[in-house]
C-alpha cells in the first residue's frame, strides 16, 4: 500500500486518489506551435526515479496537487509547494 | 377534495412503523441499543463553495476538517478546502440559504440546496468506532479524530463526508455521501454493526441533530 501525503488532507491510502501525470508547464495555446502543443499533450518523460507528478485526491478534498515519486521504489514524498498545481 | 402535500422520500427504505412527520416518509423505530443508526436524510443540506479566506469563509468561521453548531442550531462543517456543508432542521432551508446569501465576498459563492440529493447517516454509540474501523481507513481514536472533526474519506469503498459531532458526550458520526449510494451506505454500516448489536432508530428532529447552546 502506498500513503500518498495529500497536502489538504494527511497521508491517505493510494486507492483514494487518481494519478493526474507528470507535472509540467501548460504551454499558452494561443502562443504555442502544434509541435509543442503535442509535446505537452503526449509526450512523457517517464525517469527511472525521482520525478514530480500531479494527483488528484478523488475521494476526499478534490483537489489537484504535486508530488515527488520515485518511479523504482514507488517511495513518495510531499514536493515544495504542493498545493499548487 | 384536500389539497395533498407533497411527500419527500429518503433513499434509504424507512424501516416499520413508517410514518409521515416534517413533510418525508420516516421511520417511527425507536430502539434503546447502545448502537443506534438513524436516517438523518430529512436534515436540510446547504452545500456552500466560497474562497478559503474570503467574507463567506470568516463569516462561518470554521475552517476545512472542522465543524461546529452556530447559534441557530445549523452544524457548520468544514467539508472541503473552500467547502462548507450547512445541515439544518427539517423547513430551514429558505433561511439558512438566505443567511449565506446576505454575506458579502469578492469572489464568485455558490449555495446550492443539496437536501434531496444527498443521503445522511447518523451512528450513535461508543462503539461506532469499531465499526467504522471496519469500514475506513482513518484513525478514529480521540486523539486523532476529537468531537468536532471532519473530512472525506472512503467509507465502504464509498466517498463520504465523515463529521465527528457527540451528543450529550456520546460518541456521535454523521455520514454524508450521494443519494444514489445512500441505501448502500446505510446496509454496509448496518452490517458493519451487527456484531456489536447496532439497532435502527427512526428520524427525530431532536435527536439528529444538536441543540445549539
Ligand atoms: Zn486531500
Amino acid at each position: 500500500m502506498i500513503l500518498i501525503p495529500c497536502p489538504w488532507c494527511g497521508p491517505r491510502n493510494v486507492s483514494e486518489f487518481r494519478y493526474a501525470d507528470e507535472a509540467k508547464v501548460r504551454p499558452d495555446p494561443n502562443a504555442t506551435t502544434p509541435e509543442r502543443w503535442r509535446t505537452y499533450l503526449y509526450m512523457r518523460d517517464n525517469p527511472a526515479g525521482w520525478t514530480t507528478e500531479k494527483w488528484f485526491h478523488r475521494a476526499g478534498c478534490r483537489r489537484y496537487f504535486t508530488l515527488e515519486r520515485d518511479t523504482v521504489s514507488n517511495a513518495v514524498r510531499a514536493a515544495e509547494a504542493s498545493r499548487e498545481v | 377534495m384536500a389539497e395533498r402535500a407533497p411527500i419527500a422520500r429518503s433513499p434509504i427504505s424507512p424501516a416499520p412503523p413508517v410514518t409521515v412527520e416534517y413533510g418525508w416518509e420516516i421511520s417511527a423505530r425507536r430502539t434503546s441499543a447502545d448502537l443506534r443508526i438513524m436516517d438523518c436524510t430529512p436534515l436540510v443540506k446547504i452545500l456552500v463553495r466560497a474562497s478559503i479566506d474570503g467574507g463567506v469563509a470568516r463569516a462561518l468561521e470554521v475552517p476545512f476538517g472542522r465543524a461546529a453548531c452556530d447559534e441557530r442550531g445549523v452544524l457548520v462543517v468544514g467539508s472541503g478546502p473552500g467547502e462548507w456543508l450547512l445541515l439544518a432542521p427539517p423547513g430551514a432551508g429558505t433561511e439558512t440559504v438566505r443567511r449565506v446569501e446576505e454575506v458579502r465576498d469578492r469572489e464568485i459563492v455558490s449555495i446550492l440546496d443539496v437536501t434531496h440529493g444527498r443521503a445522511l447517516v447518523r451512528i450513535s454509540g461508543e462503539e461506532a468506532v469499531d465499526l467504522l474501523a471496519k469500514v475506513c481507513g482513518i484513525d478514529f481514536s480521540d486523539e486523532v479524530t476529537p468531537d468536532g472533526t471532519a473530512f472525506r474519506s472512503s467509507v465502504a469503498k464509498l466517498t463520504t463526508d465523515v463529521v465527528r459531532d457527540d451528543q450529550d458526550g456520546v460518541r456521535s458520526y454523521l455520514l454524508h455521501c450521494e443519494r444514489s449510494f445512500g441505501q448502500y451506505l446505510f446496509d454496509s454500516l448496518h452490517d458493519a454493526g451487527d456484531e456489536f448489536g447496532i439497532e435502527i432508530e427512526g428520524f427525530a428532529g431532536s435527536k439528529a441533530l444538536s441543540q445549539p447552546g
